[in-house]
This record gives structure tokens, C-alpha cells and sequence, in this order.
């Protein structure tokens, strides 16, 4: 025996396993160089220390434990077999088939007399790895190298067991060589530390976690190229245990068209705020000088600057008719411009209709007056309100009645407000008929357009063509319409039907 | 002698407008270019009405008929606002604001002195 000794000794530290032996309060009690090698602890480190505290992973000390304690309870002699997950040194888990032995007290290994357990622990997390992965093969590699989206799947240590060619793609792999390889060498180093914590808690916790929830992921390409990726989780129940597959899309596209989409959204906000406030100095800029323009016209128009020959005044009136053309213009495309950028907005009131009605035919009286037209106003005996926008109500009404005069050259224009004859609606209907030369029936269909300037006797009439355009936003706006009904040469009426409150 | 008409109006052209129809139609016709020098100018020459445009420098329309409104020298001086920017809308702001009448621009000559003249009191002999 004596003799013997020392080749024990000798044999059980070159032993290709590891070879612990622990006291009854599971404490280290030797630790062979094949527990170094597998473990990564030296005997200084792992010595005198918890077994359990140095290699089961939390959520396998429970387990470890009732193995152990089965075969601290067996009778001396006896072996236990276990096979399960063990943690490393350096965190990296690993599958491992240990068999313990009780012994005796034995004071070759402890001075107590209470019994010890010598294990031998195999690292089989290769073997694992390829039956997993055969498995795996057979059954999911067909389906795997048809999907759109790099396939990794992971077992219980974290090593790839499965890796499609989309992966070994993405990745600069060659065709099988990542299975067995821990996936931490798919990320950069400095995600590695990290990424160790959040797989051993998904596989405590597995769930499925979809593609691309705000997170910023990278992976590492065989080259050490770094690329943004999207990856989704998902565990896979196989009779070997939960397996973890991981799809991965590479994402510099998506997150370049993120980056330009936020760039282009900062460049859009910034030519809107521009434009409004281009609108808002624009009609003040654009106004001020046509004052002047028309203004002194108007001065040398009243021969307030001196006399003026009949060539003179013929051409100063053209200037002056240009310029209200082009002050015209200029609102109405100010209108159109604020509609387009939503920025008209309306204060709905209650209004008495037949104040805007007055007001808009005072304002036009000067033209119906100097084409000898006669204006008649068909008032209801009652006052009509109704729930609108001031603004938007006079502009309405004032196109169309300074179309009915503009179209119009002899006869009348009558402006009648009534309310609607469905019973509560609330709803009048305001409407401007005229002894003018009517619509042409081809000409219906774009009466509304942007500058649709039609005249069905094909007489120049002044107008910038937006008026009846902007009346139907405008009446759009106010959940209105405006109906239309003419005979050609005998007159047309417009309508305007706003709706109850 | 003549009644007194302050106009504040910061555009030179449209000043000039205002200034030769007002003066032709016999006015004693004074300029300010901004808010701070037409108050001066009101406090200065005391006008029997006083035309200012809204958007002006240093002090705007509104500021001008506020500190008018506030001055017991000067808050019996009829105020015409001019605007270019003259919607339905505006008027009742304008007139809210302390002025009495509001000229939208561009401005008609023909009108703008009877427009003017409502407001001079009938007594001064026009």
C-alpha cells in the first residue's frame, strides 16, 4: 500500500476528469488539476470552500444539493450519478456527468470522522453540443436555411447548436463552424461581460422577445467588422431541454433610414416653422407696396397732382386695375397658402346671417351700383343664426356674390336667406341668384378648381380664378356645401348650405 | 386753423401717400417712423387726430393705443388704426384695442379723407 501511494497520487492529478472531494458539509476538501482545467478554479482557490458556491449555478443549487444529499444518505460504497449544469470560472456554463462515490471516514483525506463523497465530474458539454445539434439538424435545418433571417440557436450552456447559412452569412462564418462555440463570440468584446448575465436570466425566464424594441444591438462579423443588428428571442421546448433561438436580421439599413427619417422630420419641421412665418411677414411685405401703387394712382387718378390727358388717365386706370388684380391675387393665394398648412383657424360663433349678408352687399355696392344692377335682399321675418366662423362665412358669401355681379351685366341679383326645411336641422341656405349669362354645362365639372377662370361669353372678367376654389374649402371647412344650378344665358345660382349647430 | 393729423407709419411710400392727400386736403399733416417717436410727436404738437399703422418698430399699434389710452394729455385724440393685414376678424381686435376706426390698405384715396374727416370734430371748420 505504501508503495502504492505515490501512483495514486500521481494518476489522480493527471486524470483527465476532475476529481473533488468534499466533506459532509459539502466543503472542498481536494481538488484535483482536472477540476483546474474544467473549472478554471486552482486548488489554492477552490479548496477549504462551498462546492456549491464555486460551480452550481443559482438556479441549480437546489438540484445539486438533493443529488448530493442522495448520496450522502446512500450507505458507504455507494455511487450516484448526475448530469446537469455546472458554472466556470468565467462564467461560461458547461454540461458535466459527475459520479460520487461515499466513503468511509477516511483520515487520508479528512481528520474528522464524518464521512466524505469523492465526484468525478466529465465535461460532456461537447458531447451535449453535437447531440443537440444533430438532433437539431435532422429536424430544423431544411426549414432554418429557408428563413429570411440568420437562425442561431443556443442550449443551456449558450453554445450555438444551430447556425443557418443566413447566420454563417451574416456573421463571415464558414459552414459549421460555429456549433459549439459560445454565442458571446457573435458580440463584440465589450458586450461579452454583459451578455453572459441576460442569457443566464432568459433562461431562467424564457419568453419570446420580438425584433427591434428600441434596442441598440451590435454583433461581431468574423473579420471584426462591427454590425447594428435586430434580434428576437424565442425559447424552442425539445425532450433534451429548452433550447434558445435567436433570429437575427442585420439592421444598418433600417437604423440608416431611421436616422434619415429623424434628419429629414427635423429638416420638415424646420421648413414649416419657416414658412409660417414667411407667411405671416409675406402679407404684410407683399401689401405694403401696392399701397403705394395703387394709392398714388389713385392721387394722380383724382388730379390731385395735376391735370392728366384722356391717354393718361385711360392708362393710369389699367395700373390701378392691375394693381387691385394683383392685391387680390395676392390674398387669395395667402388664403390658400394658410389652408394648405392648416393654419386657418376658425372661431365658431353664433352669427345672425343676415348681418354678413348686408355687410358683404354694402361692401359690393359700388360695382352692382355702376352696372345700373338691382340688388334685392329676401330676408326672413326672423333673425336666422347659426354656428360658424365669421371670417370664413363673409369670404364665402362675398365670392359668391361678386361673381353673381362680375357675370352679370344687366338685370338683378338677389340674395335670399332661409332656413332648411328639415324639421330641427338648424341649417340655412343662403343663396345668390343672378340675371348674368349662366355656365356653360362642359364647364360645371372644373367650376371649383384652382384658377378655373371660364366665362361662357368669353369675355375677360377681372379675377385671380381662386375665389370659387377657396369658397369650397373654406365651406369644406365649415361642414358646408355650396350647390350650383344655372341655365346658360338666363343666370345662375349659387348656394350656400350650412349646417345646424 | 388748420386741425392737426399725426400719422405713424414706419413704410416711407405709404407715409408720403397719407401725408399728400391729407396736406392737399388742407390738413396740418405731421410724420412719425415708429412707435416711440409718434408718442413723442402726440405729446409734442397735441393733434386733433392721430393715424397710426400696427406693425411699426420700437413700439407696435397696440402699444402706441395703450400708452395713448393711459395718458390723461392724450386719451381724447381720436386713433385710426392702418393695416395691411385687414380681415373680418381684425377689426374687432383693432377697435378692442382702443382705436376707433380701422383703414385696411392698400388705401383708397378717394375715401380715405372722408374716411379721415368723419373723425375730426365738425367744429375745427371742415
Amino acid at each position: 500500500m505504501g508503495e502504492q501511494q505515490p501512483i495514486d497520487a500521481f494518476l489522480l492529478e493527471h486524470a483527465a476528469d476532475a476529481v473533488i472531494a468534499i466533506d459532509a458539509d459539502r466543503m472542498i476538501l481536494s481538488w484535483n488539476r482536472g477540476a483546474e482545467d474544467i473549472y478554471g478554479f486552482t486548488a489554492a482557490e477552490a479548496v477549504g470552500r462551498p462546492l456549491l458556491d464555486l460551480t452550481a449555478p443559482d438556479d441549480q443549487a437546489a438540484e445539486t444539493h438533493a443529488h448530493l444529499d442522495h448520496i450522502f444518505d446512500a450507505s458507504a460504497g455507494a455511487v450516484g450519478s448526475f448530469e446537469g449544469l455546472r458554472k466556470r470560472k468565467d462564467g461560461l456554463l458547461i454540461y458535466i456527468a459527475s459520479t460520487g462515490r461515499r466513503l468511509a471516514s477516511n483520515p487520508a483525506i479528512s481528520a474528522s470522522a464524518a464521512p466524505a463523497v469523492v465526484l468525478s465530474d466529465k465535461d460532456v458539454t461537447h458531447a451535449r453540443v453535437s447531440r443537440d445539434s444533430k438532433m437539431l439538424e435532422n429536424r430544423f435545418r431544411d426549414v432554418f436555411d429557408l428563413m429570411p433571417d440568420a437562425i442561431v440557436v443556443l442550449n443551456a450552456t449558450g453554445r450555438i447548436v444551430l447556425a443557418n447559412k443566413q447566420a454563417e452569412d451574416l456573421f463571415g462564418y464558414s459552414h459549421g463552424v460555429l456549433v459549439g462555440e459560445p454565442v458571446e463570440c457573435l458580440l463584440p468584446e465589450r458586450l461579452r461581460a454583459a451578455h453572459f448575465g441576460h442569457r443566464a436570466n432568459y433562461i431562467r425566464h424564457p419568453r419570446v422577445r420580438a425584433m427591434g424594441i428600441g434596442l441598440e444591438l451590435h454583433g461581431l462579423r468574423a473579420d471584426g467588422v462591427e454590425i447594428p443588428v435586430d434580434v428576437s428571442l424565442s425559447p424552442l421546448e425539445t425532450p433534451e431541454g429548452t433550447l434558445v433561438l435567436s433570429a437575427i436580421r442585420n439592421a444598418t439599413e433600417r437604423r440608416q433610414f431611421e436616422t434619415q427619417l429623424r434628419d429629414k422630420n427635423a429638416q420638415l419641421a424646420a421648413a414649416m416653422q419657416a414658412k409660417d412665418r414667411f407667411l405671416a411677414t409675406m402679407s404684410h411685405e407683399l401689401r405694403t407696396p401696392l399701397n403705394a401703387v395703387i394709392g398714388f394712382t389713385g392721387t394722380l387718378l383724382m388730379r390731385l397732382a395735376g391735370p392728366l390727358t384722356e391717354e393718361q388717365e385711360r392708362q393710369l386706370r389699367t395700373i390701378r386695375t392691375s394693381g387691385r388684380h394683383l392685391l387680390s391675387l395676392i390674398n387669395d393665394l395667402l388664403d390658400l397658402a394658410r389652408m394648405d398648412a392648416d393654419k386657418l383657424d376658425l372661431s365658431m360663433e353664433r352669427i345672425d346671417c343676415q348681418d354678413i349678408i348686408e355687410a358683404v352687399m354694402t361692401a359690393l355696392r359700388p360695382q352692382s351700383d355702376s352696372k345700373g344692377l338691382s340688388v334685392i335682399l329676401e330676408m326672413p321675418p326672423a333673425q336666422l343664426m347659426v354656428w360658424t366662423d365669421r371670417r370664413a362665412l363673409t369670404q364665402i358669401v362675398t365670392n359668391i356674390a361678386a361673381n353673381a355681379v362680375k357675370f352679370c351685366d344687366h338685370g338683378t341679383v338677389r340674395v335670399s336667406l332661409r332656413s332648411l326645411p328639415e324639421a330641427g336641422s338648424g341649417g340655412v341656405a343662403i343663396a345668390v341668384a343672378d340675371t348674368g349669362i349662366g355656365i356653360r354645362a362642359e364647364h360645371m365639372p372644373t367650376l371649383f378648381d384652382a384658377f378655373s377662370r371660364l366665362s361662357a361669353d368669353g369675355a375677360e372678367r377681372e379675377g385671380t380664378g381662386l375665389g370659387l376654389h377657396i369658397s369650397k374649402r373654406l365651406a369644406d371647412r365649415l361642414g358646408a356645401r355650396i350647390e350650383v344650378s344655372s341655365t346658360l344665358g338666363a343666370g345662375s345660382v349659387f348656394t350656400l348650405v350650412l349646417p345646424g349647430e | 386753423m388748420a386741425p392737426r393729423v399725426l400719422i405713424i407709419e414706419d413704410h416711407a411710400d405709404s407715409r408720403e401717400l397719407m401725408h399728400f392727400l391729407l396736406s392737399r386736403s388742407g390738413y396740418d399733416v405731421i410724420c412719425a417712423a415708429d412707435g416711440v417717436e409718434g408718442l413723442e410727436a402726440a405729446r409734442r404738437t397735441q393733434p386733433d387726430l392721430i393715424i397710426s399703422d400696427i406693425q411699426i418698430p420700437r413700439l407696435n399699434g397696440f402699444q402706441v393705443a395703450a400708452a395713448i389710452a393711459a395718458d390723461p394729455n392724450l386719451r381724447h385724440i381720436p386713433l385710426i388704426a392702418v393695416t395691411a393685414s385687414a380681415m373680418a376678424g381684425d377689426r374687432e381686435t383693432i377697435v378692442r384695442s382702443g382705436f376707433h376706426d380701422y383703414v385696411s390698405k392698400p388705401i383708397e384715396p378717394e375715401t380715405f379723407v372722408v374716411q379721415i374727416a368723419r373723425f375730426l370734430n365738425p367744429g375745427t371748420g371742415l
